[in-house]
């Protein structure tokens, strides 16, 4: 039976999704990380204003996205020239714009709770910004993992942006999210509910791999 | 290091320094009452924060020759070994081993060493922070509070740790505490600070055994100073 299931076309469907899965996740943990670290220590007039447009980004709706993605994209959209609508690109762009926003807030969110400490600290010590900036990301290594977690697990998981902007075509954009859909909509709901096990699977191991690490650094509260 | 004019202003809080001067190689302390401007002007001297007005002589001291050790300590999520070297590491000093174990073991910490420094007690976080901030031998040291969680028999190790060090490697301290004891066996000279300014300053006999002022009297009424002669540093 799991063999049926499991077949060169499903194979590829997975592998798919953790290809885009992964390249988004890359790329909007290199825009948001820096971002989020920069939104903490930077001061300038509406500022504020910034923090909240992405904490509403935070929350934006995939498909809002993928239709903003859609319009640019689209032959007469302003990207139209580059033919990228209804292709893998698209669907990593849709991600890292849903992504990143999530990552610079969650990366936000703990340097603001700590950074100041670290910072001064690094002063203390005589660190350079070089080396202040390196402890910095170490310190809140547990936080940026955890932000990089949660945008591969929301990556994983959309399905409304890739949808509008991939197409779900057969061999080219079809993920394990927009497969579940189509089967689901056709009545082969055996193979939805095993593909949908294959992604709680990865889904599980990206948290366990997670706790792993945090256990590892956890501080006592306990005085001896 | 000359100190004149300092201001620094808060919402609720303004500090004014009029004059202040720290020889080299003298233990100084700062005493007042909470809220009245001690960390802040440690802050401002260490070079943490700015001050609004006012000028700061640091006599050719950069910001690597100074230090600062605080009552709630930061502890690098690593190892105790790893905090204590911090400081050699980022100024590219290979760490001398039978140092750090004279060191750890001093303190009663080198059974830790490889354990996770956030998860030590207080005043173990507290003793590392005081080593790491000494192992790097800083031209200035301040110490805002940093005995206040330690036992009596630590603080004292301490005590006799910046004593030895006075001799074969002086620096200046600036050491605030509320348990004038300390501030008794190791300050010759004491700054005595209210409502953000220095009200009273001079040798440490004349500051906690004949105070004039009449807000350093009323701080000095419950404390219970030993007979012995202060300023061992003196």
């Amino acid at each position: 039976m799991m063999f049926e299931i499991l077949d060169a076309e499903v194979l590829g469907i997975i592998t798919l999704t953790l290809r885009m899965t992964l390249f988004s996740t890359a790329i909007s943990s290199l825009i948001g990380i820096p971002l989020g670290l920069w939104l903490d220590s930077a001061r300038f007039a509406g500022k504020k204003l910034v923090v909240i447009i992405n904490r509403t980004l935070m929350a934006s709706p995939p498909v809002v996205v993928g239709l903003v993605v859609y319009l640019l994209l689209m032959r007469n959209g302003p990207f139209g020239f580059m033919g990228l609508l209804f292709t893998f690109e698209a669907m990593v762009i849709a991600q890292v714009l849903l992504l990143t926003p999530i990552i610079c807030g969650i990366v936000h969110t703990a340097s603001a709770r700590s950074a100041e400490g670290i910072r001064l600290f690094a002063r203390t010590m005589g660190a350079n910004k070089t080396q202040t900036q390196l402890l910095l990301i170490k310190e809140l290594g547990n936080d940026i993992f955890f932000a990089v977690v949660t945008g591969f697990g929301r990556a994983m998981s959309e399905v409304g942006a890739i949808m509008i902007v991939g197409g779900n075509i057969r061999h080219q954009t079809r993920t394990m999210t927009t497969t579940i859909s189509l089967l689901r909509g056709m009545g082969e709901i055996h193979q939805a509910i095993f593909l949908g096990a294959v992604l709680m699977l990865i889904a599980f191991s990206v948290q366990m791999t997670a706790d792993f690490f945090r256990k590892r650094e956890r501080a006592s509260d306990e005085n001896f | 290091m000359k100190i004149s004019k300092l201001t620094k202003n808060f919402e609720r809080f303004s500090l004014f320094v009029d004059e202040m001067e720290l020889v080299p190689g003298k233990i100084y302390g700062i005493i007042g009452p909470n809220g009245c401007g001690k960390t802040t002007a440690m802050k401002l001297i260490a070079g943490l924060i700015k001050p609004d007005s006012g000028q700061i002589d640091r006599c050719g001291l950069t910001e690597r020759d100074i230090t600062m050790a605080f009552r709630k300590p930061y502890l690098i999520r690593d190892t105790v070994v790893r905090n204590l070297t911090y400081p050699l590491t980022i100024r590219g000093i290979q760490p001398d081993e039978r140092q750090i174990k004279e060191s750890l073991s001093l303190a009663g910490l080198w059974d830790y060493r490889d354990s996770f420094a956030p998860g030590l007690s207080s005043g173990e976080q507290q003793k590392l922070s005081l080593l790491r901030a000494m192992i790097f031998s800083p031209k200035l040291m301040l110490i805002d509070e940093a005995f206040s969680n330690l036992d009596m028999e630590s603080a004292g190790l301490f005590e006799r740790m910046i004593l030895e060090r006075q001799q074969t490697n002086p620096a200046t301290y600036l050491i605030c505490a509320h348990q004038l004891s300390h501030i008794q066996r190791l300050c010759a000279y004491i700054f005595f600070m209210h409502k953000g300014k220095i009200e009273a300053r001079g040798q440490a006999e004349d500051i906690l055994y004949a105070p004039q002022n009449p807000h350093l009297k009323n701080y000095l009424k419950y404390a219970s100073l030993r007979e012995e002669a202060p300023g061992w540093n003196s």
